[in-house]
């Protein structure tokens, strides 16, 4: 109960924080942005959908993968905003 | 991308992540064209119909983006900051600032916040890049 | 494999957490403060789920994790919504 309240809670939030980060894309054009926003709306996602899986505490091998995909997005955002030359 | 693209990107870029305000640029340009010169405040505040508060103002904060430097041994006067690696960027600004004043204009106004441009900054490793 | 990534969420966002809070030090803009902070709490939920998954099998760390994760989760949107403007 107090589980899934946490998961729904960090799962909202993700969501609401991506949509943020993808609104500074829409003003700055800053593909990091994009990056950063997109990892944290799938992130968000992710965890919506581990609450309707049965035991949420487990995860399935796509939850570590989607979970990997919003790793490496950041990852990605990080390492143009330092090797991109334009 | 054409070398006049690429240029327009540049002095784009570095409108967004560095100029607040048109009274900001038309300092910092002032303050460019005349270098190196030193000015007051209030020599600037004339020049460009501000008060001098609100001069002082935006002098400080260029001279947090480290484009403009108190000038040593005169209080509470600043000039350009000279850093070869900048001229051509700044030439630049200058030259697409006269030739496109309203389409700049509209850059800088529809700029994102500070914060949020510190945010993306705060992950460029390099000092020097930014 | 899962332990894998959650090494690798760990790292990425504690460089993310180091590169905020660094910044934030020099421009005092509190976005970066909140935001740096959220990846705080990132580190220390993915570093946990490492914890949880292999160093102490039979111990459950999941409600730790997840409030780790929801504390840092909120932290970033009170950045979000009161310091981006």
């Amino acid at each position: 109960m107090i589980d899934g309240f946490l998961l729904g809670l960090i799962a909202m939030a993700s969501i609401i924080a991506g949509i943020f980060f993808l609104k500074f894309w829409r003003d700055t054009r800053d593909s990091f942005f994009l990056s950063f926003g997109a990892s944290f709306v799938i992130e968000g996602l992710n965890r919506s959908a581990v609450l309707f899986t049965d035991k949420p505490n487990e995860g399935s091998p796509w939850t570590y993968l989607i979970r990997l995909l919003s790793f490496l997005l950041i990852l990605i955002a990080i390492l143009r905003k330092n090797y991109s030359n334009n | 991308m054409t070398d006049e693209e690429r240029t327009r990107n540049d002095v784009d870029r570095f409108l967004q992540e560095k100029i607040d305000t048109v009274p900001h640029l038309e300092a910092l340009l002032l303050a460019w064209n005349s270098r190196p010169r030193a000015w007051s405040a209030e020599e600037m505040a004339n020049r460009l119909f501000l008060s001098a508060d609100d001069t002082r103002a935006i002098l400080n904060d260029l001279v947090g983006e480290a484009l403009i430097a108190k000038a040593a041994g005169i209080p509470e006067s600043y000039l350009y900051e000279e850093e070869a690696s900048r001229s051509e960027l700044l030439a630049n600004v200058d030259l697409i600032y006269r030739r496109e004043l309203i389409r700049v204009t509209r850059l800088i106004h529809s700029r994102p916040s500070a914060s949020v441009r510190a945010f993306a900054r705060a992950f460029r490793l390099r000092k020097e890049s930014d | 494999m899962a332990p894998a990534v959650y090494i690798l969420g760990t790292l990425i966002c504690l460089c993310s957490a180091v590169l905020l809070l660094r910044a934030y030090r020099q421009v005092r803009r509190r976005l970066l403060l909140w935001s740096g902070l959220c990846f705080v709490g990132l580190t220390i939920s993915n570093a946990l789920v490492f914890v949880d998954l292999v160093i102490f099998p039979d111990i459950d760390l999941y409600r730790f994790r997840l409030v780790a994760a929801a504390v840092a989760m909120l932290l970033l949107l009170y950045g979000l919504i009161w310091e981006s403007e």
